[in-house]
Order: C-alpha cells, then structure tokens, then sequence
C-alpha cells in the first residue's frame, strides 16, 4: 500500500513544536501517514593523538561533549514519544539522528531526496534576524527541493 | 576557578582556524561554541545576533545550554542588564552576587555560576554577543577578556562575510530566473 512519508524536521524551538502540534492534528488520523523527525547536530571534535596541550584538554572534556549530544538525542526522543502518545502508532514514527554535513536546509534537501519524502513540515519565524546572517531555510527548502509538498507552520 | 589566563595562543588559533575554515555561518557557529567548551572545560557557550527591530538576542549557534535553558524566553535587551551598550565586555564572576540577570533562577537551574558576555561589534555597531558560562565562579583574567574580545570581532567579520555571501547568492539565484527569452536580441 502506498503511504505518506513526512519529514518534520526538529530543532527543539517553540516554533518547531508548533510545528510537530500541527503534525499530530493534520496526520495522526491518517492510516497512511509515516512520520520521520530529523535532527543534525555538530560531531564532537576530531582529537589528535599526538601530544599536543590543547588535545590533552580537549580529550579530558571529550565525555562532557558526547554527554551533549547525547542529551540531544534523547530530546529528539522526547518528541517520537509525543507523536507515539497522540495517537501515531511505533511503526508509522521514526527519527534520524546525524552529524550535520551542510547547513540545516543543505541537511533537509539531503534528507527530503534521500528519503523519497512527500511531505516536509517547516516553520518560519519571520521577524528572525538570525535570517539577515544565515540563509532562509525555509527559501531555500522551497526553491530547491524537487517533487515535495511543504507545509510551513508560522 | 582563580585568575589564570585558560586561553593560550594555541587554543585561540584552534578556534579562530575552525571559523576559518567553516562553509557556512551555521557550522562556523556550532564548531567554534563547542571549541570554546570543550578546550576551556567550561560549562556552555553561545553567540547571539542582535534584532534591533525587536530589541532581543537570538541564538545563532550554542554548545552546553540545555533546550529549556535556550527557550526559557526572550531575551530583551531593554531588560538584560546583562546586556552591553557601552560596548564593553561584561563579566559575571558569581552569580549569586548580582542583580545583572533577566532570568536569575532559571540560570541557577542550568547550574551557571558565572557568564561573560562580549559585544560582537562591527563597523562601530553591536551586532551580536560571545557568551561563555562557567559551572563555577570564575575569575576571568583582562588578557582572557580581551583574547575573547578579538575572537568576537572575527566571529563579527565572518558573520558580516556570511550575510554578503547569501546576498550574492540570493543575486545568482534571480539572474538563474531570467529567462533565455529576455536576453534574446529582438527578430526584425
């Protein structure tokens, strides 16, 4: 049977709860809709082996570091566990969890082709000024990906 | 933590060659935050833009700061005192000992005993803040203060080189709209 595949992908903001609420009132009815949360986060560091002060600090706070993205996960798990308890049944929910490669709307183009997606569910704060120094995601996710519906929760 | 300065000229150029060597805003912030905690065995750190329109901070890239911590509210600068305007670093050794803070007990929570707070400036103008939290008091040293205070101007310089990037790009992307049809010379 065919079903819905839809990306939400979720940086732990408000706007990005808005946006998994929204999710949960549009698609948890659906029989045929599959669910995927994504998140990218930064990779700890590269230590180098060598004697280096620098290193010997950086491997001494390494397990602080891990700890972090640990915690990031489980927060990604906290909201799988959202979608689970309003009605999405286990097997129509799933998260991705992965090292950033690109940018954030780099990452979600990636995912969206990747994952044969048809659905991405965006929000867009328009006042942002962070948008005057990093690319809109959501202009670029629109202009970019191909063979996709966005939702965009403002 | 006594006065000692903890960012050495090594450290500094492990940091400043990550921003250099970044592809985008994004990873330059997320890298050099993560940098600055894990070198300096600090407990967070954040870089803010400034929105002039609706005189808060917002975050741009963090490293340490749990998720209710980052979205516990606005942060205004009308009602940071936390918040520099003279342009000038602004240190918080202890916490418990000012009245500096907008979101006291909430920082208490995140167990933040101390914060130094750098203004990113730019041509003159506050455009963004470099903040570091320590999970105990911290006696910054001026050499760290001001070591900080030129890694906030080249965070500065690259978001700056970043914002004219994307406007090139924004360019590129509305001449690659221009129909061949338009550039075609007129049939008689």
């Amino acid at each position: 049977m065919a079903y819905l595949k839809i990306l939400l992908p979720f940086n732990f903001t408000e706007n990005d709860n808005k946006a998994l609420d929204f999710a949960i009132r549009t698609y948890a009815g659906h029989e045929d809709a599959h669910i995927t949360l994504y998140n990218a986060h930064t990779p700890a560091p590269d230590i180098d082996m060598r004697s280096d002060p620098v290193m010997e600090r950086m491997r001494s706070h390494l397990d602080y570091l891990l700890k972090q993205i640990f915690d990031q996960e489980n927060a990604l798990k906290k909201a799988k566990e959202k979608l689970l308890q309003s009605g999405f049944p286990s097997d129509r929910v799933k998260y991705i969890f992965e090292p950033s490669k690109k940018d954030i709307a780099g990452d979600i183009i990636d995912q969206v082709s990747k994952g044969n997606f048809d659905v991405v569910i965006l929000n867009r704060k328009p006042t942002k000024i962070t948008r005057f120094f990093t690319r809109s995601v959501f202009f670029k996710v629109v202009s970019t990906a191909k063979n996709v519906t966005v939702c965009v929760v403002n | 933590m006594a006065i000692n300065d903890i960012m050495d000229l090594d450290t500094f150029k492990l940091i400043v060659r990550s921003i250099a060597e970044s592809e985008n805003l994004e990873a330059m912030g997320n890298r050099s935050t993560q940098l600055i905690v894990g070198s300096l065995g600090i407990k967070a750190s954040a870089i803010f833009a400034l929105n002039p329109e609706t005189e808060e901070i917002e975050t741009l890239a963090s490293f340490g700061l749990s998720i209710d911590y980052l979205n516990k509210g606005p942060i205004k600068i009308t009602k940071s005192k936390g918040w520099t305007s003279e342009k000038e670093p602004v240190v918080i050794n202890d916490i418990r000992e000012t009245d500096l803070l907008q979101y006291p007990e909430q920082t208490k929570q995140e167990g933040i005993m101390a914060m130094i707070s750098i203004p990113i400036i730019l041509f003159g103008r506050v455009i963004g803040l470099l903040r570091m939290y320590h999970h105990e008091t911290w006696d910054i040293s001026k050499e760290d203060v001001d070591t900080f205070s030129v890694l906030a101007e080249i965070i500065g310089m690259a978001m700056m080189y970043s914002r004219i990037l994307n406007a090139l790009q924004s360019v590129k992307d509305s001449v690659n709209e221009v129909h061949s049809i338009w550039l075609q010379p007129k049939s008689r």
